[in-house]
């Protein structure tokens, strides 16, 4: 044997015990999925092949509906709002911090922390007499307040940037210096507002079910918001540094020409920054997306603390169909709704992937 | 100043100009104020968030209404107080307790109104249980059947108090009534250690406590009862209370052994073991792919990147069975088997493609084997690939839940740490729950991984960043 052959075949056994696993847990186990999708099974009879029964019952079934809508729902607020956060955030920072060092530690830590850890923390904070409601009482009870703080700042800052207009170009709304004359004079000018007590201060006290309830907002539970919120918490930190990276390769140049052909901040951000961070938001955006639509963790942790109907996804019902509380498995069921999670994130991520190449072509 | 002069002798339309270069200089130095006033403030809210859970962990009620940052359990004299309790109890600052040879000096102040006599409140030790469900049960010395309490002695004295009506000062007696718990001597030989030593002190309505020498846990019926958990913790069973019932009070009936110390247990286990797994598994398959051309490599490339865009919902009935057919569901063993490793191949790979070819070519001169090779000189100066590796794969298997869940369910004690989350949530995280608890033992189960990203952080952190670029 020459060095060719025996590399061939010394390739065959490095990668055996990988295709293995692989062939194992992965090919084997989904081809069977496919097939007890066809089937009726509880894990215990032997499977009985009855076509296109399972899918049939599957998409009559009002739960899985409403499980699907739920977490179409979750993917595209968790994945859009990250996304965008993130990328804004990336921008705002960059020049001040860098992908690396202190700061990057700092934004790093969330996404170390179990699901479990950080379900129980939010859980916490979410409860009807929670910290999340005290301050939601804080600011309704201080409404007047706070209104007025930003009035008195939109106030000083649009009059110091009108004022300077008039003698000056290229002074931008969001003038810093003004800006931060504004502020002092806001924080002053509440100050003595309270001081004086010339704006009512409420003392209502209220408790809010952000989870136990079967309240929807637009076209998602309640519940489920408040998990989006904790989940967009969590990812955007990290996600930011992933943008700040990508931020921070794009050249000077790009910039210099954009502003010696005329374009301004806003401009530059669409036609450069966007463009050139197309990679980065192509795997910030899969990552995303391939994460909430598997979104399950938080929901069974969630447990009895919010009905069922509130906080249902696609990857719960897969689930609870496999193993229901105090009933027969429906593996069947469980199958047809895993293949259809299955099928789903593919096509999503692949139509996401040819938009994506096809956006970069195009420029 | 030029160009004031001339801007007055303009007309108005052509009076504009661009600010000039300092106010321009100003403006940047400012703008960069407010970008460090933005990070702050993210970085305020995502870390405080944090910090104040982990401050309500210390607290008796993480729920309570108002939220107060200022208590017993971060307080420094309150340390001093509860150490030398401790010492007192049983001769333990740190962790406290009520042993053979304690003896406990512990004064209450109360005050009235003038001209309202002050007597001695009713002191009791109770029968308390400690929390609540399996440790309750569990218990099986009480300090009541121990403690021997005495009034010593009290002391009268004044002080002063500001009606909150009118604002006026006025001058109310106190009295401050010291008591000693000792261990009963009769009972010290062979004597248990007792966690804690509860104590109520019952004043009639309108005698109000001021001051004791540790802060009572609660009041009950009104006020009229001072009570406290435990008079003798320690500094560190102070303030670290309910980390040490989260170990304490997750028993197992049957066997008595902390379940929660288990599931810390079971997961290292099941993390190493995948740990181990990984890196043999990764670094052959890693290699091969990298290195050696064999006929479908590009397949398998393709399938490893398709397996990690499959949820694992899609997989886990199959895996379920053959564990159950296998005799291993609810062992360590499905678990750490269970995953199919094919991000951390595609990671290997990515290294061995810029290790230099020539260093194994000289190699393969002087006859040694392609896995010779491997084990040799390539993975000993891959080291950082091999750490980040281990260290991704630690954090995945002890982070992971939904495996965990699915194959292991009973007993109690076989659970890993994540999905013993979920069933202390169950038993203690409702609304009027014990949520001290259920926080205390989410910030345990962060520990390792947290240790592991302190020490290694420059290597996760950096891999991280550059692989979702990619």
């Amino acid at each position: 044997m020459n060095q060719r052959q025996r590399d061939h075949v010394v390739g065959y056994l490095f990668v055996l015990p990988f295709l293995i696993s692989l062939g194992t847990f992965f090919l084997y186990a989904a081809v069977r999925t496919l097939i007890f999708s066809f089937t009726d099974y509880n894990l215990f009879n032997t499977p009985a092949f009855i076509g296109l029964s399972n899918y049939v019952a599957m998409l009559r079934d009002s739960m899985f509906t409403l499980a699907l809508s739920n977490t179409l729902a979750f993917s595209l607020i968790v994945t859009v709002s990250q996304t965008i956060l993130a990328l804004l955030l990336a921008v705002m920072v960059n020049g001040v911090i860098k992908a690396r060092g202190f700061w990057r530690t700092v934004f790093y830590l969330p996404s170390i922390m179990s699901s479990a850890a950080m379900t129980l923390i939010f859980l916490w904070l979410f409860q009807r007499q929670g910290l999340m409601t005290e301050l939601v009482q804080f600011v309704v009870n201080a409404r007047w307040y706070i209104a007025a703080f930003l009035a008195i700042f939109l106030a000083i800052q649009l009059a110091l940037v009108f004022n300077a207009r008039r003698r000056y170009d290229g002074v931008s709304l969001a003038d810093p210096v003004f800006a931060t004359v504004a502020l002092g004079g806001a924080i002053v000018a509440t100050y003595l507002l309270r001081l004086g007590a010339l704006l009512p201060v409420y003392d209502e006290q209220f408790l809010i079910s952000w989870l136990n309830t079967q309240a929807r907002v637009l076209f998602l539970p309640q519940t489920l918001w408040s998990v989006a919120l904790m989940n967009v918490f969590t990812t955007v930190p990290t996600l930011m540094l992933l943008f700040l990276a990508g931020l921070q390769s794009i050249p000077v140049a790009l910039y210099e020409a954009a502003e010696l052909d005329g374009a301004g901040r806003v401009r530059q951000f669409l036609y450069v920054t966007v463009p050139s961070l197309t990679p980065v938001t192509f795997a910030v955006v899969t990552l995303g997306i391939i994460g909430t639509l598997q979104m399950f963790d938080q929901v069974a942790i969630l447990g009895d603390a919010a009905p069922l109907q509130s906080r249902i996804t696609l990857a719960f019902y897969i689930y609870a169909n496999a193993f229901p509380e105090g009933a027969a498995s429906r593996i069947g069921m469980s199958s047809a709704a895993a293949i259809l999670l299955g099928v789903l994130t593919l096509i999503i991520v692949y139509l996401q992937r040819a938009l994506g190449i096809s956006d970069k072509v195009d420029r | 100043m030029t160009d004031t002069t001339l801007t007055t002798a303009m007309p108005a339309a052509a009076l504009r100009q661009r600010l000039p270069p300092e106010a321009l200089r100003r403006r940047q130095f400012f703008a960069l104020g407010w970008t460090y006033l933005v990070i702050i403030g993210v970085a305020t809210v995502m870390l405080g968030t944090f910090l104040v859970a982990f401050v309500a962990s210390l607290k008796v009620d993480p729920l309570e209404r108002p939220f107060r940052l200022a208590f017993d359990q971060v307080n420094p004299l309150a340390w001093v107080a509860a150490a030398d309790l401790g010492r007192q109890g049983a001769g333990d600052p740190w962790w406290g307790g009520f042993a053979p040879g304690g003896r406990i000096v512990f004064s209450a102040t109360y005050t009235a109104a003038p001209g309202t006599e002050i007597v001695p409140p009713d002191a009791s030790v109770p029968r308390r249980r400690p929390g609540s469900g399996v440790a309750a049960a569990l218990t099986k010395y009480y300090a009541i059947d121990y403690a021997l309490l005495t009034e010593t002695g009290s002391a009268d004295g004044e002080m002063s108090v500001t009606d909150p009506a009118t604002g006026a000062s006025e001058i109310w007696p106190t009295r401050t009534f010291t008591y000693e718990i000792a261990f009963d001597p009769a009972k010290a030989e062979g004597g248990p250690w007792i966690e804690r030593t509860p104590l109520d002190l019952s004043a009639p309505t309108g005698q109000q406590l001021v001051a004791s020498t540790l802060n009572p846990t609660r009041f009950e019926r009104r006020g009229r009862v001072a009570s406290w958990d435990n008079i003798t913790p320690g500094a560190l069973g102070l303030v670290f209370n309910n980390y040490r019932r989260v170990i304490t009070e997750t028993a197992d009936l049957q066997t008595g052994n902390s379940l929660f110390a288990g599931w810390m247990w079971n997961s290292l286990l099941i993390a190493v073991g995948r740990v181990a797994m990984t890196l043999v598994v990764a670094s052959l398959a890693g290699y091969a792919l990298a290195r050696l051309k064999f006929h479908g490599a590009a397949l398998i490339f393709g399938l490893v990147l398709f397996s990690m865009t499959i949820p694992a919902q899609v997989t886990f009935i199959s895996n379920y069975l053959i564990f159950r057919d296998l005799g291993l569901l609810n062992t360590p063993w499905a678990v750490i088997t269970v995953l199919v490793v094919g991000s951390h191949v595609l990671l290997m790979k990515q290294f061995f493609e810029t290790f230099p070819k020539e260093i194994e070519e000289a190699a393969m001169v002087d006859g040694a084997s392609r896995l010779g090779i491997l084990t040799r000189i390539v993975l000993p100066n891959a080291m950082p690939a091999v750490i980040v590796n281990a260290i991704m794969a630690f954090q995945a298997a002890w982070n992971d839940f939904f495996w965990p869940l699915v194959l292991i369910t009973s007993p109690p004690s076989a659970l890993t740490v994540q999905v013993g989350l979920l069933s202390l949530r169950r038993s203690y995280g409702g609304a009027q729950g014990d949520w001290g608890l259920v926080l205390a033992g989410a910030f345990v189960s962060i520990i390792p991984v947290l240790v592991l990203f302190i020490l290694f952080q420059r290597y996760i952190v950096s891999n991280q960043v550059s692989e979702g670029v990619k």
